[in-house]
């Protein structure tokens, strides 16, 4: 029963057609075989990757230690503190879009948009699938060491027992990396109208570190300012998924705030789809 | 006592191979294959000081790498070279404060800054005297026609005007000895023609040896008397350009304006024809028997009006990388 | 022989008396002057772009006030990690201070290094008369990250202030400015390691990303690796001195604390970093020469 035959559900989503998925495919197995190809950089890698971790846990130990036995700081016990600063590496992996905003802007400046009026490649969607395959492999890469390290810091962890926080949590991560995605390429958008957004890019990337909760939980923080941030799409990128997983948002206040970081989600898609058409046609204009 | 001297110089790569596709990915990851590349094989030759001498030969003969030995910049496999009586590859400063190289479409100056900045850089790294220098300066850029330029930034100026810009880099401190990897590549012809015009008078006035690998035939008739010929890392040629006239231009071209509308059959048997137009051909005729074809072509037919040409330089040359690549390919023949 | 000649051994002659007569660091220092105004200049061609690093440089360091002080508020005064509020602050600063000159003086051009490598314009750089380390390392400033100096300073000189019953000690003082730049010497000498090391390896990480990690070893007090993590700490402390860069000036000058040993380790250990990387750096070039086409 194809859908040719089989007139579609009109709730359904539209099945792309056949071959356009063959091509992202290929593209997603051929980004692949790339990251294969930098061996050194990938032994390196791992292996630095966790000493920021390290050095961060024994920080908030003396932190602790400070504080006085069994006292928690802005209702993080210590367990719940390291805890959460392993878990925002999680959100991270899937939020993190290094290079996109960049790449955009630079293909722009130097014309490579030619690659996208000319052939029969849709920019966002060939730039999505790129992602997708780069996360994949990244996440496929990084698990065994990832489990390791949460292997040894298990101590730390209570996993949550309810299903829905599980499947909350999930949730929230596709979602974190559907909000990353489209806000770097809104960004990387505005290479259209800018000539050099890298500036502005830079301090953006600074200020998600602290934003997004990255450095720490946006709890400590005086209260105005954690009001604040709380507000902001950034948290969605480490902060909030970390805190489902801790069961610190829980039932209805979980569903709700799903369906807000939905809500971002799709307005960030929205100026990107949106940006890019204006932007081409500004690009058009000029002559490319 | 010679400039250059060249002995024996090789230079060996390994490359390693990269499988295809995936699983090739996968398997790249624990062992590698490699094979050899002599780039440069066993090249000799003596420079004297005040020639202006040409590299040429087709991609990946070896001329820069060959280039970047006299450098210094590369390490040789095996061989030994004089240079202004420094070895290269020791690079001792007094070496490197009396040659320059300039390598064609790549850029030695500060992009963002006025190329009057990156001189004066040049200036400071190269100790030179202010007085000198702006005399020097002042020199070159009347030479180059680029006075009014200097104060702009270089990424504005367009590929010649950059490229005189180089020169007068590579020329500030007086050096002996300039080597020049395609200098005149992708450039328009008026850019090519000035550049080649003060590298001429340069030498001609400074006795300053030039070294140049081109491409461009117009170069090499412009400047250079003597070529030498390399491929596949070898020196097939050494001499001057008038004489590779004589050795690889075994035939000349001559061109028949026949009376009346077409050209006559059978004028095989006199030489290759190489085209027909109306009445006018072309044939290529061995060297020697030109006389004799010619009396024979006039005995029978009517001619209107006879061209005797040596084959162009670029077909000359041609023939010579083909053969050395012949040559090249029988020795590598697998047993 | 005739005129080309003449006119080379007349140039001879002037090379060899030019040769003579600048060298040494005078001419090293003339230079770098020259590098440095240049390097400003070309900021300023790009202003916009300079002043977002600018502001990006004042905000990082407002984060990270405000992560301390909001840490410092939920302990209630207690020392972390056996430093106190001031005497942590004096760390920050000190941390920033030296992370600042690493950032204006080195980092752009090591980071350059791989792409120099990578495209085959490291030739140009070897083929100028002037020590190739000097060169690569130091050819620009970047005088946006420079604030960052002043600011740790100024964080340090506010610590001080605020530190109870605190006094001016020249003697003290002087240690602490030779440790300090003791540490800037190891880590220009770590950075100047890493940067070669990209002659040997195809790195998917730029310096940048790498030399991140490292300070993250550098922007604590060695006393959180305690208990069972001590050997770490000991491990970064005497057999890759990263640590040492920052914690022994600031333990020197804030806490008062002369350990002679780790003091002399200081200087002991300085002096071969610096060695091991030049020559570590020669290697490198040395095999980026016989690798190169």
């Amino acid at each position: 029963m194809s859908p040719a035959t089989n007139p579609p559900d009109a709730l359904a989503l539209p099945l792309p057609p056949a071959r356009p998925f063959r091509k992202y495919f290929n593209i997603f197995r051929a980004s692949l075989t790339e990251r294969l190809a930098y061996r050194a950089d990938f032994f390196l890698s791992t292996m630095l990757r966790f000493l920021p971790v390290l050095t961060t846990i024994l920080l908030w130990h003396a932190i602790y230690a400070a504080a006085g036995t069994g006292r928690s700081l802005a209702g993080y016990s210590e367990d719940q503190m390291i805890a959460y600063l392993l878990l925002v590496h999680i959100s991270r992996m899937f939020s993190s879009m290094p290079g996109l905003a960049h790449g955009i802007a630079r293909d722009i400046r130097d014309g490579n948009l030619k690659k996208y009026l000319l052939q029969p490649i849709e920019m966002i969607p060939y730039l999505l699938s790129y992602r997708v395959a780069h996360k994949a492999a990244y996440i496929a890469t990084s698990a065994l060491p990832y489990a390791l390290l949460f292997f040894l810091c298990r101590d730390y962890f209570t996993l949550p027992t309810d299903p829905w926080i599980w499947a909350g949590y999930l949730v929230s991560l596709l979602l974190g990396f559907l909000v990353g995605f489209f806000f770097e390429a809104t960004i990387g958008m505005l290479g259209f109208w800018f000539l050099q957004i890298g500036s502005f890019l830079y301090v953006i990337n600074t200020m998600s570190f602290f934003l997004s909760g990255h450095m720490l939980p946006l709890d400590v923080l005086p209260a105005g300012m954690a009001e604040v941030l709380k507000f902001l799409p950034f948290k969605y990128l480490a902060y909030y998924p970390a805190t489902i997983f801790l069961g610190k948002v829980q039932g209805e206040e979980l569903v709700w705030g799903l369906v807000i970081e939905l809500a971002w989600a799709t307005a960030f898609i929205v100026m990107a789809c949106w940006l890019y058409r204006r932007g081409l046609r500004h690009y058009s204009a000029y002559g490319g | 006592m010679p400039i250059i001297e060249a002995s024996g110089l090789s230079k060996t790569y390994r490359v390693f191979q990269k499988k295809e596709g995936f699983l090739g990915a996968v398997r790249g990851l624990f062992r590698r294959q490699y094979k050899e590349v002599h780039a440069v094989d066993g090249v000799s030759f003596t420079i004297e000081p005040g020639e202006m001498v040409a590299f040429l030969g087709p991609n990946g003969a070896g001329k820069t790498t060959t280039l970047k030995m006299l450098s210094g910049l590369i390490y040789p496999s095996s061989g030994s070279a004089r240079v202004l009586d420094f070895v290269p590859w020791h690079r001792a400063d007094a070496f490197r404060r009396r040659f320059s190289l300039v390598m064609g479409q790549k850029n030695q100056l500060w992009w963002d800054l006025p190329a009057a900045d990156s001189f004066h850089l040049h200036r400071e790294i190269y100790s030179l005297d202010p007085k000198e220098f702006e005399r020097t300066l002042a020199e070159l850029t009347e030479m180059f026609e680029v006075k009014e330029l200097t104060r702009q930034p270089v990424r504005e100026l367009s590929l010649g005007e950059r490229m005189k810009m180089e020169l007068i880099a590579a020329l500030l401190h007086r050096p002996q000895l300039l080597l020049l990897d395609e200098p005149t590549i992708g450039l328009d012809v008026l850019a090519q023609v000035t550049i080649q015009k003060c590298l001429k008078e340069y030498n001609a006035s400074r006795g300053v040896t030039m070294l140049l690998t081109s491409h461009y035939m117009r170069d090499v008739e412009a400047l250079c008397k003597r070529v030498l010929v390399i491929t596949h890392g070898k020196v097939v040629y050494d001499g001057p350009l008038a004489r590779i006239t004589e050795q690889f231009g075994q035939a000349k071209l001559v061109k028949l304006h026949f009376d009346g509308d077409g050209v006559p059959d059978g004028l095989e048997v006199y030489g290759e024809v190489t085209g027909r137009e109306g009445p006018v051909a072309s044939l290529k005729v061995d060297r020697s028997r030109v006389s004799e074809v010619l009396g024979a072509i006039l005995d029978r037919y009517t001619v209107l009006d006879v061209t005797i040409q040596d084959p162009p330089l670029d077909q000359m040359i041609a023939r010579v990388f083909e053969e050395g690549r012949a040559r090249h390919e029988s020795s590598h023949q697998p047993a | 022989m005739g005129f080309p000649a003449c006119g080379l051994a007349g140039r001879e002659v002037l090379t060899r008396k030019r040769e003579k007569r600048e060298g040494g660091v005078t001419r090293y220092l003339r230079l770098w002057f020259a590098l440095g105004k240049f390097g400003l200049l070309r900021e300023m061609a790009f202003r916009g772009n300079f002043l977002a690093r600018l502001a990006v440089e004042v905000l990082w360091f407002g984060i990270m006030l405000i992560f301390y002080d909001a840490i410092f508020a939920q302990t209630a005064g207690n020392p972390v990690a056996g430093w106190g509020r001031y005497e942590y602050y004096f760390f920050v600063g000190c941390y920033f201070a030296l992370g600042g000159l690493i950032e204006t003086l080195f980092l752009s051009n090591c980071g350059e290094f791989a792409d120099l490598v990578r495209s085959g314009d490291l030739d140009f750089y070897l083929l100028k008369p002037i020590d190739e380390q000097f060169l690569l390392t130091c050819r620009d400033l970047d005088w946006a990250t420079a604030p960052n100096v002043l600011m740790g300073a100024g964080l340090m000189v506010f610590a001080l202030l605020n530190m109870p019953a605190w006094t001016f000690d020249p003697l003290l003082a002087g240690l602490f400015l030779a440790l300090f730049v003791c540490g800037l010497g190891m880590a220009y000498s770590f950075l100047l390691l890493l940067m070669s090391t990209s002659v040997w390896l195809v790195r998917n990480q730029s310096l940048y990303e790498l030399w991140w990690l490292f300070t993250t070893l550098m922007r604590y007090p060695r006393e959180i690796f305690r208990g069972s993590w001590e050997l770490v700490g000991r491990l970064f402390t005497y057999v890759i001195p990263i640590m040492v860069a920052t914690n022994v000036p600031a333990n020197v000058m804030a806490k008062r604390l002369l350990d002679p040993v780790l003091v002399g380790y200081t200087f002991a250990a300085t002096a071969a970093l610096l060695y091991l990387s030049r020559k570590f750096f020669r290697l490198a070039l040395r095999r980026y020469r016989s690798a190169s086409s």
